[in-house]
Order: C-alpha cells, then sequence, then structure tokens
C-alpha cells in the first residue's frame, strides 16, 4: 500500500518536472551543446547533395533502418536498408553517389539521434532558395500514449527576419509569420531556427 | 363505321410514326459521340490554343494572379503534366491526383476551362457550374512557403477553385475558407468525393473497391491492380503516414490520407514490389513489400475513358 503511494506519488512529481521543463530552453540548449555536430551534419549534407540530391533519414527509434530518397531529373527512387545490410552500399555505388560520405553522414545522424536530413525549397519573390531541414529524436521524458514530439531545425543560407517573439518572418516589412508543415519556427540565430512538431518530415 | 375503322387507322399510324420518330430521336441521342463519351484532345492542340493567347490582360476576378505568369503556369502544366504539385503541408492531393486525367486526356478542355473562368470569374466544367466565392478569388496566388505551389498561381487557382466547389462529409465543419485552411478539413477529400469530382468533371467511368475507414480486402491486391492497370489510370488513396513513415508513434489510428496515381507494378519476388507512382510533382519509385501494400491502400479507383459503345 505504502509502495503504490510512493509510486503514484512519484509518477505525478514526474508529470509536473515534464510540464515544467521549457520547450524552448531544451531546444536552444540542446543547439548550443549540440552546436558543433549539427553544423558539421548540416556542412555535410550540402556538400553531398550538391553533388547528387537526397534525402536521409531512420525509420525507426532505434536506429536501425536507414531510409533514403534518391532524386533524379525523371523519378524519385525510395529505398530502405538495415545500417550494416550490405544492399545500402551497393545501391548507393550504383545511383553514384559518394557512398564514404553518406556513410559517414549516417553515423553522424545516428550519435546525436537525427532521425531525418533533406533540402527543402522555398520562395522569396519569385527567387528560388533552399535551407537544410533536419529533425532530432530528443531523449528527454516521453509520456506513454502521447503522441512522440521532434525537434526540427532549419538551416537557412541567408540571415532570416524575426518578430519581437522570435518567431519566423516571411519578410522583413511582412508581418506575416513563415510556417513550414504548418508549424511556427522561433530563432536560435540569425540563420537557424526550430520548432517542435508531431511530424519529424 | 368506315369512317370510325379510317380514323382507328389514322390512329394507329398516328401512333406508329410518333413512335418510329422518338425511336429514331432516341436512337440518335445514343448514337452521338459526344453524349456519353470522355473528351479527349492533344497536347499539340492544347499548345496551339495557348499560343492564340496573346491578349489576356489581368483578370478583375482574380486581383493575385498575374496574366504572364498564370499562362506560364498554364504552359508548364501542358509541357509536363507529370510536375503539378500540391504544395508541401496542403490537403491538395486529391485535386492534384485527378489533375492527371485531363492533363493526359484532355489538355484542351482544362485550358479552355482555365482561361474561361479566369476572365469571366465563372465557367463550366463537365457537369459542374463554378462560381467561387470572394475569398477564393482574393486568396489564389497568395499561398506561400508550400514549396513550387507558390510559384504557381494557376494550380494555386485550380486546386482552391476545387476545393471551394465540392463537398463532402469531411468539410462539413469548415465550408468556408480562410486563410490557412488549405491544410485543414475544409480541403480533404474523401474517397467518395474524389470519384465524383472524376464523374462529373471529366466524365470517366469510375469502378471504385475500398473506403474511407476500411481497407478493399483483397488477396491478391498485385494481380488485381497489374489487371487494371492495362485497361484504365488507377488512383489510390493511401496511408501517407505510413507511405512516408511521418512519425514512430506506436498507438497510431490507421486512416488514409493521401491520394496517389499509380503508374506501375511490378513483383521483385514472392513477397516485394516495386510501384511506381504519381504525387507531389513527380515519379516516385518505391520497393514494398504485399504486406506493406495491403496495409496502406484503403481505396482504389478503376479510372477508364467513356465511349459511345460502351457505356
Amino acid at each position: 500500500m505504502q509502495n503504490n503511494r510512493n509510486y503514484i506519488v512519484f509518477l505525478c512529481l514526474l508529470l509536473l518536472l515534464s510540464s515544467c521543463v521549457s520547450r524552448k530552453a531544451f531546444s536552444t540548449k540542446y543547439y548550443h551543446e549540440n552546436e558543433k555536430t549539427l553544423t558539421g551534419i548540416e556542412q555535410s549534407f550540402k556538400t553531398l547533395y550538391a553533388q547528387k540530391p537526397f534525402s536521409l533519414g531512420f525509420s525507426d527509434l532505434s536506429f536501425n533502418y536507414i531510409s533514403i530518397e534518391i532524386i533524379t531529373d525523371s523519378i524519385k527512387y525510395i529505398y530502405e536498408f538495415q545500417i550494416n545490410e550490405s544492399r545500402f552500399q551497393d545501391t548507393l555505388y550504383k545511383y553514384n553517389l559518394p557512398a564514404d560520405g553518406i556513410t559517414n553522414l549516417v553515423n553522424q545522424m545516428r550519435s546525436i539521434h537525427c532521425l531525418w536530413i533533406n533540402n527543402l525549397d522555398f520562395y522569396t519573390n519569385n527567387q528560388k532558395r533552399s535551407l537544410v531541414f533536419m529533425s532530432i529524436h530528443p531523449l528527454a521524458i516521453h509520456i506513454p500514449f502521447a503522441p512522440e514530439k521532434y525537434y526540427i531545425l532549419t538551416f537557412y543560407s541567408q540571415p532570416q527576419y524575426f518578430d519581437s517573439e522570435g518567431r519566423l518572418l516571411e519578410r522583413r516589412r511582412l508581418k506575416k509569420l513563415r510556417k513550414i508543415n504548418d508549424e511556427v519556427f522561433r530563432r536560435i540565430n540569425d540563420k537557424v531556427c526550430y520548432t517542435i512538431s508531431e511530424r519529424f518530415r | 363505321m368506315r369512317t370510325g375503322n379510317k380514323n382507328i387507322i389514322r390512329l394507329f399510324y398516328t401512333l406508329l410514326s410518333c413512335c418510329i420518330c422518338l425511336g429514331y430521336i432516341n436512337a440518335s441521342a445514343n448514337s452521338n459521340p459526344s453524349s456519353d463519351t470522355t473528351a479527349l484532345s492533344t497536347k499539340e492542340q492544347a499548345l496551339a490554343f495557348l499560343d492564340k493567347q496573346t491578349d489576356l490582360t489581368a483578370s478583375n476576378f482574380w486581383p493575385n494572379v498575374h496574366p504572364v505568369f498564370f499562362l506560364q503556369n498554364l504552359r508548364k502544366n501542358i509541357e509536363n503534366p507529370l510536375s503539378i504539385y500540391e504544395g508541401r503541408s496542403t490537403n491538395f492531393c486529391g485535386y492534384a491526383a485527378l489533375s492527371y486525367l485531363p492533363l493526359h486526356d484532355d489538355p484542351l478542355g482544362y485550358l479552355r476551362f482555365m482561361l474561361e473562368i479566369y476572365k469571366n470569374g465563372k465557367a463550366v466544367y463537365g457537369k459542374e457550374y463554378f462560381e467561387p466565392s470572394r475569398e477564393i478569388k482574393q486568396a489564389a496566388g497568395t499561398l506561400s512557403f508550400k514549396g513550387e505551389l507558390d510559384i504557381r498561381p494557376a494550380d494555386q487557382l485550380w486546386f482552391m477553385l476545387l476545393a471551394d466547389h465540392f463537398k463532402g462529409y469531411l468539410n462539413f465543419f469548415d465550408k468556408h475558407y480562410n486563410p490557412g485552411d488549405e491544410n485543414k478539413t475544409w480541403a480533404a477529400v474523401n474517397f467518395a468525393k474524389f470519384n465524383r469530382m472524376v464523374r462529373n468533371l471529366f466524365n470517366y467511368k469510375v469502378e471504385s473497391i475500398g473506403s474511407d475507414l476500411v481497407r478493399p480486402g483483397l488477396r491478391d491486391p498485385v494481380e488485381y491492380l497489374s489487371s487494371r492497370l492495362q485497361t484504365g489510370n488507377i488512383a489510390l488513396f493511401v496511408n501517407n503516414l505510413d507511405l512516408y513513415k511521418k512519425n514512430h508513434t506506436q498507438l497510431k489510428f490507421s486512416v488514409p490520407t493521401h491520394f496517389v496515381i499509380l503508374l506501375n507494378i511490378t513483383e521483385i519476388d514472392d513477397d516485394t514490389v516495386a510501384i511506381t507512382y504519381w504525387d507531389y510533382g513527380g515519379k516516385t519509385l518505391q520497393r514494398v513489400s504485399v504486406s506493406f501494400l495491403k496495409k496502406i491502400i484503403f481505396g482504389i479507383s478503376h479510372i477508364t475513358q467513356k465511349t459511345d459503345h460502351a457505356k
């Protein structure tokens, strides 16, 4: 009986603590703690993407299955492999993808629980621009049966505009919020923003 | 008596003539190819028609759709029909999927309608009369951060027009457009609504199996899809979260949310198939297991052209 009561008190405290943790603080803190690795992944992806467009991620939360989308002019190929499966390397060679670079990228992503990375196009004044979209599975406390939450980071090539609350804007003079996948993004620095989403891509 | 007989005979011949006439009219109607035949045209006809549109001026009805960009967008759609793009995170996938049909089979009909609605703010397409709401006319051309849809004002107009006009039960609580509704239930398409749109707009014969909640329960989906691909187009109503693995939640209510056009299906081995489908402005080839295929497909629409001899 005493054990049960302790257990309930412990659970309540856990829930209280989890509700008190600021997601904003977590996200910016997470970024600053892992800045070197995150920017390393972003730079590697940009370099590899320039050679041949692709998107890369993990299709499971134990980070054992790789999902890769290989983009060509006429068709997109979607494959899924186990992390040590030889077919993964074979496929990279088959499509002339930089195999060593992508393997290193997979390892880097796995080390910080980065679930997905891709390149998103967007348009400003009819000019095509792109950003790197990265989603991370946080190792924070997870409430059972609640939907998963992912930390999404977006890396721009140019400084962006934000309002006084740090929310990403479409343009400097236009007070319209810029939403990606229907999510409002917030400032980490001039070129990097974050949000918390139920969708990792 | 003789006069009476004559009158009866006259009446008999009159009735007979009427029957023959009615029969002839009916037969004429049935033999008219335009009565129940899917309209067809070629890319060349459509481009020739588009080349003549040199005097298109800004529309009073669509203030945010510039005529030059509008025509550029239409030309892209005709020259490369696979490039039509529903936009990132919108609910326009059903409208984009059905656009595959006129852009391949009747691009001229599509163009005529688009120019008519642009110039006059109202137009008829198939069995449907479109007179879009003021909110739609203001919003078309202003959608942003949807990827390439941002710079395709004609596609914005087309998708919003369809979402504004066709309503299903999913749209019951959100029938009027407000900014941002393109991502919400205002634009949602259920399976029956999709099939109705294809029938009413383009006059195709649509045979469908499956539903919004219950899968079709096919024993051999590969054989079913392969055989139907030989005779027409196939639209699949699939669970997008599974197809693209958009979350990792263990407990999820499996429902279909996405329309794709199936282009090819090939057996790799006993349990694996390669499916090629169109969505998001391009073709995708994906290897999946047969069990996964059964799991994601909720609706299959087999869409064939009608001819006057095959009603």
